[in-house]
């Protein structure tokens, strides 16, 4: 099949996953939400504030009428104005978009490369003392909180020993780095214990393989075994794993961005949850939807690039 | 360039980024604030909260505000060039608006000029505040207070436009610089509703340019202006070139009369530039503060130990660094709720049980830091109708006697040793120190044979909860809007029921009598002897448990001038100073 027609055809898939998603949104925000009214006229409401401010939100419309502005925002991309702030959504998604793509970004690319370049030595050294601490090593890594790290390098690091900024973000490169250096730190070190683990399964896993065998018996050097047999067959889950989680970095990092004050999409997100901000959870909720079926695309032609074996059908 | 040396490039590259951490002491007069929370946005009508309303408060300007030198608060004038004329009805309320002063320039202006504020921008703003299409937060203030304006509010819920031209007799200006205000009856809390960050002055040609951005463009006549407010982790106003010539106070109460002294006279704000930072997090607001980087913050719960002693002093290593403390009572109180439209908790017998099982001296110390005041009845220290001696004789303390008469008290109920109670539902918001304080009354109420459940909720969870009357006991608290006693009276006011702000749905006919009259009586003797009586009844009654009335504890830096506590901060940063000098010297030390 022409790439072209899958893709299409895929993207395709994208309305009624939407119109699922919008389903389940709608069902959850009318049926375990609190009243938005109250929470936008606080302690003092009136009976008769919340019955205006009902009409006003369009809450006394039907119930399918209702659905109906739910899935035209989730096609039209007008997510309208927050409850709670009555900012306009898609210009809050943009402000928030840039800080978190600043942190997420580079962190889990070096996340990643680490990992990977860290996996392959173990596969080289598999069985010695090295992948064994290493192995120790990425447990240890995991086992620690996410809190504790943050805790404890924002008050060694940034506020102990001054390397770093203790919280904050100031927009325009070059300015943000200072402020992102040492989030992007504790990212990649609670990345790397998880991703070592799993890309060393996969190398391993390939390097038991027959084809492994046959390289090792024409008389390959192990270092082009890896680079060039190991490598090129682990990328197949290699790429599932990486491009997949994009989606989820265009959201943010809830805790890291709430404690260095990074003004992204998680704390946006983070905000909009406790305070039950409706239009604001229905954006975030959809763009991740949508956000997540593009790049499953992606990995799926991506799988054809890097193994010709893989046909689109 | 071969790989090697491109890695130390880029080595170099981050290190130069890291040293640019390090920041130059500036000459210029800058204030560096924080708060715990987002800022929702700059439109005066929809400050309700706390942050927002600080915030506003720095670019708008209301006709009153609290003198920032005198304690027991006390209204002074602003925007108005003195406090009104009463009529002798207590009806009518004359206001002069001071002469010369202008709104920031801004584009919305012909020629990007700020032209002069007329007291016809007070009655657009409050017809603003009124109108229906808007929902403004603040409607509150002045719902029935105002002649005309409810009707003129109802009448164009309907209508498609909102008519601005159309006067409403409660809000007239009679020329240029003068308004006047008639209500519906006495009522002389108004005041304070002119104090309040809602009522400021806006301008009709700027919200009509702005259209629905207009929350992000705040163009007031305060002492700082802000050119755009952008939703983000910090907000950076300047010094008003064009501001009034307003100065600092000379007159003051005994407490603050050194300040009044070396500062009486000085053209205000004090500073060039307020740095807003937003961090919701403790540990950062802790680390900025030690690190020099805000000038002031309350004491955040975690770090309370390491910066107070157990005899309320500042820690040694903290006054090193040349840090103060300053501790002072807040206009609240803490409560644990009864929903008294179920049959249940309508047992007045039982409500005092449950009151007299709940050791209150533990519940501060364990949450509190053993720095609160506990509460005998709903009005806090500081303001007419508190009684300082006044004990309820159904407080707790976690005596022997007191739970006998718990026990006693609970069978006269009809329930003795809690035989025949079906398990109670306690709701509570969902942070740490809300679950603990659940788990604590849950023991609490153990000791006399009562069981509870204990739930959380998210705030808007429970404020959904408790307006359709789905809660049985809830813990929650208040805080004054402003220094009357009404304030926290009309918690148990009948027809202030939910939606309203009485949530436990007390509804004695002879409160609501006594509440109606004193809430139309000026600041009298008469009027605290009818509070004082209306306070006693609520710790008789016990339509709730008394929690405490908390402290604020603030820490602040040597290089900060003038700053006091206040429960009513919007606009004070105005009168802050901030020591250069002092400023460079000290940060050496952190």
């Amino acid at each position: 099949m022409n790439i072209y027609a899958y893709i299409f055809r895929r993207l395709l898939y994208v309305i009624p996953v939407i119109l699922g998603v919008c389903a389940i949104i709608f069902l959850i925000f009318n049926v375990v939400a609190p009243d938005p009214a109250l929470i936008i006229l606080g302690k003092h409401a009136t009976a008769e504030q919340v019955v205006e401010i009902r009409q006003q939100l369009g809450l006394n419309k039907p119930m399918l009428s209702q659905y109906f502005d739910i899935v035209r925002s989730a096609f039209t991309f007008d997510f309208g104005r927050s409850w709670s702030t009555k900012q306009e959504i898609s210009e809050m998604i943009k402000a928030g978009a840039v800080p978190s793509a600043t942190l997420s970004f580079p962190a889990f690319f070096i996340s990643t490369i680490l990992g990977i370049s860290i996996s392959l030595l173990v596969a080289f050294y598999r069985g010695s003392m090295f992948d064994k601490v290493t192995v120790v090593g990425c447990v240890t890594l995991m086992s620690v909180s996410s809190l504790a790290y943050i805790l404890f390098g924002q008050w060694f690091f940034a506020y102990k020993l001054g390397w770093f900024e203790i919280s904050g973000y100031d927009y325009g490169f070059p300015y943000f780095i200072p402020y992102i250096l040492l989030p992007a730190i504790i990212w990649v070190m609670l990345s790397v214990g998880p991703d070592v683990r799993f890309y060393r399964t996969i190398m391993l896993d390939e390097i038991y393989q027959d084809y492994i065998r046959t390289a090792r018996a024409k008389g390959l050097s192990e270092r082009v075994i890896l680079f060039k047999h190991v490598l090129k067959n682990a990328m197949i889950p290699i790429i599932t794993y990486v491009v997949i989680q994009i989606p989820f970095l265009i959201l943010g990092a809830l805790l890291l961005e709430s404690f260095f004050s990074i003004p992204g999409l998680g704390s946006i997100t983070l905000n909009a949850i406790n305070s039950s901000d409706f239009p604001v959870i229905r954006a975030m909720t959809v763009l991740s939807a949508v956000a997540y079926i593009i790049f499953s695309v992606i990995t799926d032609v991506l799988y054809t690039l890097v193994d010709p074996r893989v046909r689109l059908s | 360039m071969n790989k090697l040396s491109l890695l130390s490039v880029l080595i170099v590259a981050v290190l130069s980024m890291v040293s640019c951490t390090k920041k130059e002491i500036s000459s210029e007069k800058v204030l560096n604030l924080v708060v715990g929370s987002e800022v929702k946005g700059m439109d005066p009508i929809y400050s309700n909260d706390r942050y927002s309303s600080n915030e506003t408060a720095r670019v708008y300007e209301s006709l009153l505000e609290y003198h920032y030198l005198r304690r027991p608060y006390q209204l002074s004038p602003n925007l108005a060039e003195a406090m009104p004329e009463v009529s002798n009805n207590g009806l009518t309320y004359t206001f002069k608006i001071r002469k010369g002063v202008k709104f920031h320039d801004d584009k919305a202006f012909p020629g990007g000029k700020g032209r002069e504020l007329v007291a016809e921008d007070f009655v657009y703003s409050i017809k603003r505040l009124a109108d229906p299409k808007l929902q403004g937060l603040g409607w509150w203030t002045i719902d029935g207070k105002l002649k005309g304006l409810n009707e003129w509010r109802e009448k164009n819920t309907a209508s498609e436009t909102v008519n601005y031209d159309e006067v409403v007799e409660g809000v007239k200006a009679l020329d240029s610089h003068t308004l006047q205000f008639t209500l519906v009856k006495p009522f002389p809390q108004f005041l304070y509703s002119l104090a309040m960050t809602f009522t400021s002055a806006t301008a009709k040609e700027v919200v009509e340019f702005y259209g629905k951005e207009f929350l992000n463009h705040p163009v007031g006549t305060g002492p700082f202006i802000l050119p755009e407010f952008k939703q983000s982790n910090r907000i950076e106003y300047v010094k008003n070139p064009n501001y009034r010539e307003k100065t600092f106070p000379c007159d003051a109460t005994e407490e603050f009369e050194k300040i009044a002294k070396e500062y009486c006279g000085k053209k205000l704000p004090l500073v060039e530039k307020v740095i807003v930072s937003i961090i919701k997090e403790d540990q950062p607001r802790w680390l900025n503060f030690q690190k020099g980087n805000l000038d002031f913050i309350g004491i955040p719960k975690d770090n309370f130990d390491a910066a107070v002693t157990p005899s309320n002093e500042l820690a040694s290593d903290l006054s090193t660094k040349g840090i103060d403390l300053l501790i002072q009572p807040s206009l609240d109180v803490t409560y644990t709720a009864f929903n008294l439209d179920l049959e249940l908790l309508k047992n007045k017998k039982l409500r005092q049980a449950l009151s007299l099982s709940y050791d209150v001296n533990t519940s501060n110390k364990l949450f509190y830091n053993n720095r609160a005041l506990p509460a005998q009845s709903l009005v806090p220290p500081g303001i007419a109708g508190y009684e300082k001696d006044f004990k309820n004789s159904y407080r707790g303390h976690g005596k022997e006697d007191e739970i006998e008469r718990a026990k006693k008290l609970l069978a006269e109920a009809g329930y003795p040793e809690g035989k025949g109670l079906k398990e109670l539902t306690y709701d509570c918001p969902s942070s740490t120190v809300s679950r603990q304080i659940g788990e604590y009354t849950k023991q609490q109420f153990a000791k006399i044979g009562v069981k509870i459940k204990v739930v959380q909720n998210t705030w808007p969870e429970l404020q959904k909860k408790i307006d359709t009357r789905q809660v049985e006991i809830w813990s929650i608290a208040w805080g004054a809007d402003y220094p009357d006693a009404e304030n926290f009276l009309q918690l148990l006011y009948g027809p202030n029921k939910v939606p309203g702000a009485n949530g436990s749905g007390y509804n004695n006919p002879e409160f609501n009598r006594l509440y109606e009259s004193a809430s139309t009586m000026q600041d009298t003797p008469e009027r605290t002897a009818l509070y004082e009586k209306m306070t006693r009844m609520a710790a008789e009654e016990m339509p709730w448990i008394f929690g405490v009335h908390r402290q604020n504890y603030v820490l602040k830096h040597s290089w900060l001038k003038n700053y006091i506590i206040t429960d009513f901060e919007a606009g004070t940063e105005q009168y802050l100073d901030v020591d250069v000098e002092a400023k460079k010297v000290a940060l050496e030390k952190l």
